[in-house]
Protein backbone atom coordinates (compact mmCIF):
# COMPACT_ATOMS: atom_id res chain seq x y z
CA UNK A 1 0.00 0.00 0.00
CA UNK A 2 2.82 2.39 0.89
CA UNK A 3 4.55 1.57 -2.38
CA UNK A 4 1.39 2.28 -4.34
CA UNK A 5 0.90 5.60 -2.55
CA UNK A 6 4.53 6.52 -3.17
CA UNK A 7 4.15 5.67 -6.85
CA UNK A 8 1.08 7.85 -7.14
CA UNK A 9 2.79 10.73 -5.35
CA UNK A 10 5.88 10.33 -7.52
CA UNK A 11 3.70 10.46 -10.58
CA UNK A 12 1.93 13.61 -9.45
CA UNK A 13 5.23 15.22 -8.39
CA UNK A 14 6.77 14.53 -11.79
CA UNK A 15 3.71 16.03 -13.45
CA UNK A 16 4.15 19.16 -11.34
CA UNK A 17 7.71 19.40 -12.58
CA UNK A 18 6.70 19.32 -16.22
CA UNK A 19 3.72 21.55 -15.68
CA UNK A 20 5.88 24.24 -14.13
CA UNK A 21 8.04 24.61 -17.21
CA UNK A 22 7.77 28.35 -17.95
CA UNK A 23 5.60 29.54 -20.78
CA UNK A 24 3.82 32.77 -21.55
CA UNK A 25 0.65 31.99 -23.40
CA UNK A 26 -2.81 31.95 -21.83
CA UNK A 27 -4.98 28.97 -21.11
CA UNK A 28 -7.28 29.24 -24.08
CA UNK A 29 -4.29 29.48 -26.44
CA UNK A 30 -2.97 26.23 -25.10
CA UNK A 31 -5.74 24.23 -26.63
CA UNK A 32 -4.63 20.67 -26.02
CA UNK A 33 -4.50 19.82 -22.35
CA UNK A 34 -3.90 16.73 -20.32
CA UNK A 35 -5.02 16.07 -16.77
CA UNK A 36 -3.73 13.13 -14.80
CA UNK A 37 -5.15 12.28 -11.43
CA UNK A 38 -4.92 9.96 -8.49
CA UNK A 39 -8.39 8.48 -7.91
CA UNK A 40 -10.36 6.50 -5.37
CA UNK A 41 -13.45 4.42 -6.12
CA UNK A 42 -16.31 3.82 -3.68
CA UNK A 43 -18.58 0.92 -4.71
CA UNK A 44 -22.29 1.67 -5.04
CA UNK A 45 -24.93 -0.44 -3.29
CA UNK A 46 -25.32 -3.13 -5.94
CA UNK A 47 -21.58 -3.50 -6.51
CA UNK A 48 -21.10 -3.62 -2.74
CA UNK A 49 -23.75 -6.30 -2.20
CA UNK A 50 -22.78 -8.47 -5.16
CA UNK A 51 -18.99 -8.46 -5.14
CA UNK A 52 -16.88 -5.86 -3.36
CA UNK A 53 -17.68 -3.37 -0.63
CA UNK A 54 -14.21 -2.01 0.03
CA UNK A 55 -13.26 1.44 -1.17
CA UNK A 56 -10.48 1.24 -3.73
CA UNK A 57 -7.51 3.55 -3.13
CA UNK A 58 -5.74 2.16 -6.19
CA UNK A 59 -6.64 4.16 -9.24
CA UNK A 60 -5.99 6.98 -11.60
CA UNK A 61 -7.74 8.86 -14.36
CA UNK A 62 -6.41 10.78 -17.35
CA UNK A 63 -8.16 13.07 -19.79
CA UNK A 64 -6.82 14.54 -23.02
CA UNK A 65 -9.02 17.50 -23.86
CA UNK A 66 -9.12 20.00 -26.67
CA UNK A 67 -10.45 23.47 -25.86
CA UNK A 68 -12.94 24.33 -28.59
CA UNK A 69 -13.88 27.54 -26.80
CA UNK A 70 -12.88 29.03 -23.45
CA UNK A 71 -15.92 27.25 -21.99
CA UNK A 72 -16.08 23.97 -23.88
CA UNK A 73 -13.61 21.10 -24.22
CA UNK A 74 -13.92 17.73 -25.89
CA UNK A 75 -11.58 14.79 -25.92
CA UNK A 76 -10.93 11.35 -24.54
CA UNK A 77 -10.62 10.05 -21.03
CA UNK A 78 -9.39 6.85 -19.50
CA UNK A 79 -8.61 5.49 -16.07
CA UNK A 80 -7.83 2.52 -13.92
CA UNK A 81 -9.43 1.38 -10.71
CA UNK A 82 -8.61 -1.81 -8.85
CA UNK A 83 -11.26 -3.10 -6.43
CA UNK A 84 -10.45 -5.95 -4.09
CA UNK A 85 -12.02 -7.79 -1.18
CA UNK A 86 -11.20 -10.97 0.68
CA UNK A 87 -13.98 -12.85 2.45
CA UNK A 88 -13.43 -15.19 5.42
CA UNK A 89 -13.42 -18.94 4.82
CA UNK A 90 -16.86 -20.26 4.03
CA UNK A 91 -18.44 -23.24 2.25
CA UNK A 92 -19.68 -22.70 -1.31
CA UNK A 93 -21.65 -24.97 -3.63
CA UNK A 94 -19.58 -25.47 -6.79
CA UNK A 95 -20.58 -27.92 -9.52
CA UNK A 96 -22.65 -29.97 -7.09
CA UNK A 97 -19.84 -30.26 -4.57
CA UNK A 98 -19.04 -28.32 -1.42
CA UNK A 99 -15.93 -26.17 -1.40
CA UNK A 100 -14.54 -24.59 1.73
CA UNK A 101 -12.43 -21.62 0.72
CA UNK A 102 -11.36 -18.08 1.42
CA UNK A 103 -12.95 -16.18 -1.46
CA UNK A 104 -11.25 -13.14 -2.98
CA UNK A 105 -12.82 -10.87 -5.57
CA UNK A 106 -10.57 -8.64 -7.63
CA UNK A 107 -12.17 -6.36 -10.20
CA UNK A 108 -10.25 -3.93 -12.38
CA UNK A 109 -12.02 -1.37 -14.55
CA UNK A 110 -10.37 0.51 -17.39
CA UNK A 111 -12.88 2.82 -19.07
CA UNK A 112 -12.14 4.57 -22.36
CA UNK A 113 -14.53 7.44 -22.82
CA UNK A 114 -15.38 10.27 -25.18
CA UNK A 115 -15.39 13.36 -22.97
CA UNK A 116 -17.20 16.68 -22.92
CA UNK A 117 -16.55 19.43 -20.38
CA UNK A 118 -18.10 22.82 -19.75
CA UNK A 119 -16.12 25.36 -17.69
CA UNK A 120 -18.13 28.04 -15.92
CA UNK A 121 -15.46 30.63 -15.13
CA UNK A 122 -12.55 30.40 -17.55
CA UNK A 123 -9.65 32.64 -16.61
CA UNK A 124 -10.69 32.89 -12.95
CA UNK A 125 -8.75 31.73 -9.91
CA UNK A 126 -11.13 28.81 -9.35
CA UNK A 127 -12.76 27.34 -12.41
CA UNK A 128 -15.60 24.91 -11.75
CA UNK A 129 -16.73 22.62 -14.50
CA UNK A 130 -19.18 19.85 -15.30
CA UNK A 131 -18.46 17.02 -17.66
CA UNK A 132 -19.77 13.81 -19.08
CA UNK A 133 -17.96 10.86 -20.60
CA UNK A 134 -19.35 7.82 -22.38
CA UNK A 135 -17.73 4.84 -24.02
CA UNK A 136 -16.43 1.38 -23.25
CA UNK A 137 -15.08 -0.29 -20.17
CA UNK A 138 -12.56 -3.12 -20.00
CA UNK A 139 -13.42 -5.22 -16.96
CA UNK A 140 -11.12 -7.86 -15.51
CA UNK A 141 -12.94 -9.98 -12.91
CA UNK A 142 -10.61 -12.37 -11.06
CA UNK A 143 -12.33 -14.55 -8.51
CA UNK A 144 -10.15 -16.71 -6.29
CA UNK A 145 -11.14 -19.73 -4.25
CA UNK A 146 -8.10 -19.85 -2.01
CA UNK A 147 -5.16 -19.49 -4.37
CA UNK A 148 -7.09 -20.84 -7.36
CA UNK A 149 -8.09 -18.25 -9.88
CA UNK A 150 -11.06 -18.00 -12.18
CA UNK A 151 -10.47 -15.07 -14.47
CA UNK A 152 -12.84 -13.36 -16.87
CA UNK A 153 -12.42 -10.31 -19.06
CA UNK A 154 -15.15 -8.39 -20.80
CA UNK A 155 -15.84 -5.11 -22.54
CA UNK A 156 -18.93 -3.21 -21.38
CA UNK A 157 -20.53 0.21 -21.62
CA UNK A 158 -19.50 2.98 -19.22
CA UNK A 159 -20.52 6.57 -18.57
CA UNK A 160 -19.05 9.09 -16.19
CA UNK A 161 -20.86 12.32 -15.21
CA UNK A 162 -18.38 14.49 -13.41
CA UNK A 163 -18.03 17.78 -11.53
CA UNK A 164 -14.79 19.41 -10.57
CA UNK A 165 -12.67 22.48 -10.26
CA UNK A 166 -9.48 23.63 -11.89
CA UNK A 167 -7.23 25.94 -9.91
CA UNK A 168 -4.44 27.39 -12.07
CA UNK A 169 -1.02 27.88 -10.52
CA UNK A 170 -1.06 31.46 -11.65
CA UNK A 171 -3.64 33.82 -13.11
CA UNK A 172 -4.58 32.87 -16.66
CA UNK A 173 -2.13 29.99 -16.52
CA UNK A 174 -3.02 26.78 -18.33
CA UNK A 175 -1.50 24.48 -15.69
CA UNK A 176 -2.87 23.86 -12.25
CA UNK A 177 -4.49 21.60 -9.72
CA UNK A 178 -7.48 19.54 -10.73
CA UNK A 179 -10.07 18.15 -8.30
CA UNK A 180 -13.06 16.10 -9.29
CA UNK A 181 -15.90 13.91 -8.15
CA UNK A 182 -17.68 11.51 -10.50
CA UNK A 183 -20.23 8.77 -10.70
CA UNK A 184 -18.94 5.82 -12.71
CA UNK A 185 -21.94 4.16 -14.33
CA UNK A 186 -20.74 0.67 -15.28
CA UNK A 187 -23.34 -1.99 -16.15
CA UNK A 188 -21.97 -5.53 -15.93
CA UNK A 189 -24.63 -8.28 -15.56
CA UNK A 190 -22.30 -11.26 -15.28
CA UNK A 191 -21.38 -13.81 -12.61
CA UNK A 192 -24.20 -12.65 -10.35
CA UNK A 193 -22.92 -9.07 -10.39
CA UNK A 194 -25.50 -6.62 -11.69
CA UNK A 195 -23.26 -3.59 -12.11
CA UNK A 196 -19.96 -2.06 -11.04
CA UNK A 197 -21.34 1.43 -10.44
CA UNK A 198 -19.11 3.42 -8.13
CA UNK A 199 -18.42 6.91 -6.88
CA UNK A 200 -15.06 8.32 -7.83
CA UNK A 201 -13.02 11.24 -6.55
CA UNK A 202 -9.55 12.39 -7.34
CA UNK A 203 -6.87 15.00 -7.35
CA UNK A 204 -4.25 15.67 -9.94
CA UNK A 205 -2.78 18.16 -12.27
CA UNK A 206 -3.74 19.67 -15.57
CA UNK A 207 -1.21 21.03 -18.03
CA UNK A 208 -0.94 21.96 -21.69
CA UNK A 209 0.61 19.82 -24.37
CA UNK A 210 2.47 21.17 -27.37
CA UNK A 211 3.54 24.76 -27.96
CA UNK B 1 12.40 19.40 -23.24
CA UNK B 2 8.66 19.29 -23.73
CA UNK B 3 9.03 16.53 -26.29
CA UNK B 4 9.86 14.11 -23.53
CA UNK B 5 6.76 14.96 -21.53
CA UNK B 6 4.42 12.55 -23.29
CA UNK B 7 6.78 9.54 -23.24
CA UNK B 8 7.54 10.20 -19.59
CA UNK B 9 3.85 10.43 -18.82
CA UNK B 10 3.12 7.25 -20.70
CA UNK B 11 5.88 5.42 -18.87
CA UNK B 12 4.66 6.79 -15.57
CA UNK B 13 1.11 5.73 -16.44
CA UNK B 14 2.17 2.19 -17.26
CA UNK B 15 4.20 2.04 -14.07
CA UNK B 16 1.29 3.29 -12.02
CA UNK B 17 -1.11 0.87 -13.69
CA UNK B 18 1.01 -2.19 -13.09
CA UNK B 19 2.06 -1.27 -9.56
CA UNK B 20 -1.41 -0.37 -8.37
CA UNK B 21 -3.11 -3.72 -8.80
CA UNK B 22 -3.49 -5.74 -5.64
CA UNK B 23 -2.37 -9.36 -5.91
CA UNK B 24 -5.01 -11.50 -4.14
CA UNK B 25 -2.69 -14.52 -3.80
CA UNK B 26 0.03 -12.47 -2.09
CA UNK B 27 -2.62 -11.22 0.30
CA UNK B 28 -3.45 -14.72 1.56
CA UNK B 29 -2.12 -15.75 4.94
CA UNK B 30 -1.55 -19.12 6.60
CA UNK B 31 -3.83 -21.79 5.15
CA UNK B 32 -6.07 -19.30 3.34
CA UNK B 33 -4.77 -20.51 -0.02
CA UNK B 34 -6.02 -24.03 0.61
CA UNK B 35 -9.42 -25.25 -0.52
CA UNK B 36 -11.30 -28.26 0.76
CA UNK B 37 -13.64 -29.97 -1.68
CA UNK B 38 -16.17 -32.68 -0.89
CA UNK B 39 -18.54 -34.66 -3.08
CA UNK B 40 -20.88 -37.47 -2.16
CA UNK B 41 -23.52 -39.68 -3.65
CA UNK B 42 -26.95 -38.23 -2.85
CA UNK B 43 -28.60 -41.65 -2.87
CA UNK B 44 -26.39 -43.00 -0.11
CA UNK B 45 -27.68 -43.34 3.43
CA UNK B 46 -24.50 -42.93 5.46
CA UNK B 47 -26.27 -44.20 8.58
CA UNK B 48 -26.52 -47.64 6.95
CA UNK B 49 -22.77 -48.12 7.50
CA UNK B 50 -21.39 -48.94 10.92
CA UNK B 51 -17.75 -49.97 10.50
CA UNK B 52 -14.81 -48.77 8.47
CA UNK B 53 -11.24 -49.68 7.66
CA UNK B 54 -8.55 -47.34 6.44
CA UNK B 55 -5.37 -48.09 4.52
CA UNK B 56 -2.17 -48.06 6.55
CA UNK B 57 -0.23 -45.86 4.13
CA UNK B 58 -0.81 -43.20 1.52
CA UNK B 59 -0.84 -43.93 -2.21
CA UNK B 60 1.22 -41.66 -4.42
CA UNK B 61 -0.44 -41.01 -7.76
CA UNK B 62 1.31 -39.07 -10.50
CA UNK B 63 -0.42 -38.36 -13.78
CA UNK B 64 -2.96 -41.06 -12.92
CA UNK B 65 -0.28 -43.68 -12.35
CA UNK B 66 0.26 -45.40 -9.06
CA UNK B 67 3.87 -44.80 -8.00
CA UNK B 68 3.89 -46.50 -4.62
CA UNK B 69 2.95 -46.08 -0.99
CA UNK B 70 4.41 -43.70 1.57
CA UNK B 71 4.01 -43.02 5.24
CA UNK B 72 5.55 -39.68 6.12
CA UNK B 73 4.63 -37.78 9.27
CA UNK B 74 1.99 -35.79 7.40
CA UNK B 75 0.64 -38.94 5.75
CA UNK B 76 0.26 -40.55 9.15
CA UNK B 77 -1.43 -37.40 10.41
CA UNK B 78 -3.95 -37.58 7.56
CA UNK B 79 -4.75 -41.21 8.30
CA UNK B 80 -5.14 -40.50 12.00
CA UNK B 81 -7.28 -37.43 11.37
CA UNK B 82 -9.66 -39.44 9.18
CA UNK B 83 -9.84 -42.18 11.79
CA UNK B 84 -10.66 -39.60 14.45
CA UNK B 85 -13.35 -37.92 12.39
CA UNK B 86 -15.10 -41.16 11.44
CA UNK B 87 -14.94 -42.45 14.98
CA UNK B 88 -16.43 -39.20 16.28
CA UNK B 89 -19.25 -39.67 13.81
CA UNK B 90 -20.17 -43.02 15.23
CA UNK B 91 -18.28 -45.44 12.99
CA UNK B 92 -16.19 -48.25 14.41
CA UNK B 93 -12.69 -48.86 13.16
CA UNK B 94 -12.03 -52.49 12.26
CA UNK B 95 -9.30 -54.25 10.31
CA UNK B 96 -9.85 -54.89 6.64
CA UNK B 97 -10.22 -58.61 7.41
CA UNK B 98 -13.31 -57.96 9.55
CA UNK B 99 -15.63 -57.12 6.63
CA UNK B 100 -15.77 -53.33 7.11
CA UNK B 101 -18.78 -51.52 5.69
CA UNK B 102 -16.60 -48.70 4.42
CA UNK B 103 -13.09 -48.74 2.97
CA UNK B 104 -11.07 -45.53 3.14
CA UNK B 105 -8.03 -44.63 1.05
CA UNK B 106 -5.79 -41.58 1.34
CA UNK B 107 -3.76 -40.49 -1.66
CA UNK B 108 -1.22 -37.90 -2.66
CA UNK B 109 -2.09 -36.81 -6.17
CA UNK B 110 0.39 -35.09 -8.47
CA UNK B 111 -1.04 -34.37 -11.85
CA UNK B 112 1.16 -32.22 -14.02
CA UNK B 113 -1.35 -32.05 -16.85
CA UNK B 114 -4.16 -29.56 -16.95
CA UNK B 115 -6.66 -32.26 -17.79
CA UNK B 116 -9.23 -33.79 -15.57
CA UNK B 117 -8.11 -36.58 -13.28
CA UNK B 118 -9.04 -39.94 -14.67
CA UNK B 119 -10.45 -42.02 -11.87
CA UNK B 120 -9.22 -45.20 -13.45
CA UNK B 121 -7.97 -48.48 -12.12
CA UNK B 122 -4.91 -46.88 -10.57
CA UNK B 123 -6.87 -44.37 -8.59
CA UNK B 124 -6.49 -44.90 -4.90
CA UNK B 125 -3.52 -47.17 -5.49
CA UNK B 126 -5.19 -50.13 -3.83
CA UNK B 127 -6.54 -52.84 -6.06
CA UNK B 128 -9.86 -54.47 -5.19
CA UNK B 129 -8.01 -57.49 -3.73
CA UNK B 130 -6.82 -55.24 -0.92
CA UNK B 131 -10.38 -55.02 0.35
CA UNK B 132 -11.06 -58.67 -0.37
CA UNK B 133 -13.18 -58.01 -3.42
CA UNK B 134 -10.93 -59.22 -6.23
CA UNK B 135 -12.61 -59.19 -9.58
CA UNK B 136 -14.71 -56.12 -8.88
CA UNK B 137 -13.81 -52.75 -10.35
CA UNK B 138 -14.05 -49.40 -8.68
CA UNK B 139 -17.09 -47.34 -9.54
CA UNK B 140 -17.11 -43.56 -9.43
CA UNK B 141 -20.37 -41.65 -9.91
CA UNK B 142 -20.50 -39.33 -12.91
CA UNK B 143 -20.03 -36.20 -10.85
CA UNK B 144 -16.65 -37.43 -9.77
CA UNK B 145 -13.57 -36.85 -11.85
CA UNK B 146 -14.29 -33.19 -12.39
CA UNK B 147 -11.31 -31.93 -10.42
CA UNK B 148 -8.62 -30.36 -12.50
CA UNK B 149 -5.52 -30.73 -10.38
CA UNK B 150 -2.36 -29.11 -11.65
CA UNK B 151 -0.38 -29.39 -8.46
CA UNK B 152 -0.13 -31.66 -5.48
CA UNK B 153 -3.31 -32.51 -3.65
CA UNK B 154 -4.43 -34.87 -0.93
CA UNK B 155 -7.42 -37.02 -1.72
CA UNK B 156 -9.54 -39.07 0.65
CA UNK B 157 -11.98 -41.58 -0.82
CA UNK B 158 -14.56 -43.62 1.03
CA UNK B 159 -15.88 -46.77 -0.67
CA UNK B 160 -18.98 -48.82 -0.04
CA UNK B 161 -17.72 -52.33 0.72
CA UNK B 162 -20.95 -53.49 2.39
CA UNK B 163 -22.82 -53.53 -0.91
CA UNK B 164 -19.90 -54.53 -3.13
CA UNK B 165 -21.10 -58.10 -3.60
CA UNK B 166 -24.57 -56.97 -4.55
CA UNK B 167 -23.47 -54.24 -6.97
CA UNK B 168 -20.41 -56.18 -8.18
CA UNK B 169 -18.41 -52.97 -7.84
CA UNK B 170 -16.69 -50.94 -5.15
CA UNK B 171 -18.59 -47.69 -5.20
CA UNK B 172 -17.01 -44.41 -4.12
CA UNK B 173 -19.60 -42.78 -1.85
CA UNK B 174 -17.65 -39.79 -0.53
CA UNK B 175 -14.61 -37.94 -1.70
CA UNK B 176 -12.59 -35.21 -0.05
CA UNK B 177 -9.86 -33.24 -1.76
CA UNK B 178 -7.40 -30.79 -0.21
CA UNK B 179 -5.61 -28.46 -2.58
CA UNK B 180 -3.25 -25.57 -2.20
CA UNK B 181 0.09 -24.59 -0.79
CA UNK B 182 1.03 -26.49 2.35
CA UNK B 183 -1.45 -29.38 2.16
CA UNK B 184 1.39 -31.89 2.72
CA UNK B 185 1.83 -30.93 6.34
CA UNK B 186 0.67 -32.18 9.71
CA UNK B 187 -1.25 -28.98 10.48
CA UNK B 188 -3.02 -29.13 7.11
CA UNK B 189 -3.94 -32.75 7.84
CA UNK B 190 -5.59 -31.87 11.11
CA UNK B 191 -7.29 -28.65 10.03
CA UNK B 192 -8.13 -29.76 6.51
CA UNK B 193 -9.65 -33.12 7.39
CA UNK B 194 -11.65 -31.49 10.14
CA UNK B 195 -12.96 -28.95 7.61
CA UNK B 196 -13.85 -31.69 5.10
CA UNK B 197 -15.99 -33.49 7.63
CA UNK B 198 -17.41 -30.30 9.09
CA UNK B 199 -18.90 -29.49 5.69
CA UNK B 200 -20.26 -33.06 5.40
CA UNK B 201 -22.82 -33.07 8.19
CA UNK B 202 -24.73 -35.90 6.45
CA UNK B 203 -21.74 -38.23 6.97
CA UNK B 204 -22.59 -39.94 10.28
CA UNK B 205 -23.50 -43.38 11.54
CA UNK B 206 -26.63 -42.32 13.39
Amino acid sequence: MKTQFRTAMLLIASLFFFALIPFNSKAQERRLQLDLNYAVGIPGNSFKNDAIGNTSPRGWTANLLYNITPHISVGVGTGFQDFYQKYPRSVYKVNGGDVSAVLSNSITTVPILAQFQYRFLPGKTVQPYVGIGAGGNFVMFDQYLGEFENSKSSFKFAARPEVGVFVPFRKDGPAGIHLFGAYNYMPYKMDGVENLNNWGAGIGIKFPLGS
Amino acid sequence: MKKIVIPVLMAAGILAMTSCKKDPVKNLEGDEGQIYVTNHADSINFASFKTFSITDSVSVIQNNRFLGKELSASNAAYIQAVKDQLTQRGYTLVSKDQNPDLGVTVSQVYNTSTGVIDYGAYYGGYDPFYWGYGGYGYYYPSYYGTYSVTEGAMSIDVFDLKDANESKSIKDVWSGLLRGTGVFSVSAANNGVQALFAQSSYFKAN
